[in-house]
């Protein structure tokens, strides 16, 4: 277990690492803290990026999670982790400098996955993608002239982006190779967004063969079938890869992303937290808002108390703004069939409904609903939070 | 130091109440109540992680 004055370095300064640093000192631990952030820009919010801030609602520093200044915590800022040595307890930077911890928490999130990654890009041109906030800010601008776009993905990402364009007027194209959020949230959402993705103008083509990047004019198009698609702007919304490369060399097993115990952990000295972090059997990354919140509030308990920490519960919740509908989904999806109406009307688009598996509640869609988390988690079925 | 929330950023989600449970509350129709603006000294490490919960930044800290 660390000791009450060991040296913690966080790597990472998203949500889980900006949340890992407060529950230190939250939970009384009193040596120092690093915190190394890759990017330049102070700490952000990434759900507001594929909505307000991208439509323009709202500027891009209302996303800032700005962090209490402290004498104990240094920030490491513009310089990346490179290489870990668990034997040694140091994580190497990129600028040479060597970081020794007492504890470490592992948070560096996940980027943008390309179709280049997928092996689909023969345009040799660089893809446009949305994840970080200068992403945001640079999509934002071009949304501003441009009059029709291509959307590679049809995915919760995909569509944010189909829909705020669409409520700008851009003719909004979305290639797939297969229905709206079918495989995250399962037919009875995927049907409803698609529903409202046509009202609002949107061509959806669908087709599982998968779409190629290529060139024309210069330009970045996508070839779906036999036709390919031109607009100002193709942009990739194929989801994400962890970001572990620093790992390799280490020994940590990071595959499907740095494989964490019932409580974070990967040693009693190493924990990881966020969209980096798999956990479960098998294990699986979940990269959303919530559990990126509980995992680094677990971790750093689990880091400070070992066994003694409660395990980590998952919780799952994330949330979607999709055309004139709010999402708001807890439980395991893919949710099968149809739900039952717990209140409201889906006719009227406002609506609780919930799903049952042998009478038991997996899965819960708040649509249009101001709904507390807490009230969505006890429709879904979710446990009860186990960490205060 | 004192909490705020803006009413027009607030969507509800409820993320705040569940790390500040002694100063955050969602009331029976899911509007935030602060239960207590002036934060006392051995509740500012809650209220931080509160307002970094906000998905929406709908929450503000002065110091």
């Amino acid at each position: 277990m660390l000791p009450p004055d060991g040296t913690v370095v966080v790597v990472g300064a998203s949500i889980a690492g900006i949340t890992a640093v407060e529950e230190l000192t939250a939970r009384g631990h009193t040596g120092p803290i690093v915190l190394v952030e890759a990017e330049v820009s102070a700490p952000y919010a990434k759900p507001p990026l594929s909505k307000a801030v991208l439509s323009g609602a709202a500027e891009p520093e209302s996303a800032s999670i700005p962090l209490a200044e402290s004498a104990r915590i240094r920030r490491v800022r513009g310089d990346a982790a490179v290489r870990l040595d668990v034997a040694g307890s140091t994580v190497g930077l990129a600028s040479g400098e060597p970081l020794p911890f007492d504890g470490l928490v592992i948070a560096t999130g996940a980027r943008a996955r390309t179709v280049a990654d997928l092996g689909g890009n023969t345009s040799g041109l660089e893809e446009r993608v949305l994840r970080t906030l200068d992403d945001a800010r640079r999509l934002r601008d071009e949304l501003r002239t441009a009059s029709a776009i291509v959307i590679v993905g049809a995915g919760v990402l995909g569509m944010e982006l189909a829909s705020v364009a669409a409520s700008m007027g851009i003719a909004v194209t979305v290639l797939s190779n297969e229905a709206p959020l079918l495989s995250q949230c399962g037919p009875f959402v995927s049907a409803l967004v698609e529903r409202e993705a046509r009202a609002h103008g949107v061509e959806l083509v669908t087709d599982p063969s998968g779409v190629t990047l290529v060139e024309r004019g210069g330009r970045l198009a996508a070839r779906l079938g036999s036709t390919v698609y031109e607009g100002d702007l193709v942009v990739s919304a194929v989801g994400d890869r962890p970001n572990i490369e620093w790992l390799a060399g280490s020994g940590l097993v990071c595959l499907p992303g740095v494989v964490v115990d019932s409580r974070c952990r990967v040693t009693d000295r190493i924990v990881a937290a966020g969209d980096v972090a798999a956990f479960g059997s098998p294990p699986r990354r979940n990269p959303h808002w919530s559990n990126a919140l509980d995992q680094a509030r677990t971790a750093v308990a689990a880091l400070l108390n070992g066994d003694e920490a409660p395990e980590y519960l998952a919780r799952p919740y994330f949330w979607s703004d999709q055309f004139s509908l709010a999402l708001k989904m807890g439980g395991h999806t893919p949710f099968l069939g149809e739900p039952d109406v717990l209140a409201g009307s889906l006719d009227d688009l406002d609506a609780l409904v919930q799903w049952r598996r042998d009478g038991v509640p997996y899965g819960a869609l708040a649509v249009n609903r101001r709904i507390a988390i807490s009230k969505l988690h006890l429709a879904a079925g979710n446990p009860t939070a186990n960490i205060i | 130091m004192k909490i705020s929330v803006d009413r027009t950023r607030c969507e509800g989600y409820g993320f705040c109440e569940e790390k500040a449970p002694t100063l955050l509350r969602l009331d029976s129709d899911d509007e935030l109540e602060i239960l207590s603006e002036e934060v006392g000294d051995d509740q500012q490490d809650r209220a931080r992680l509160a307002v970094r919960s906000c998905p929406v930044a709908a929450l503000r800290l002065e110091e």
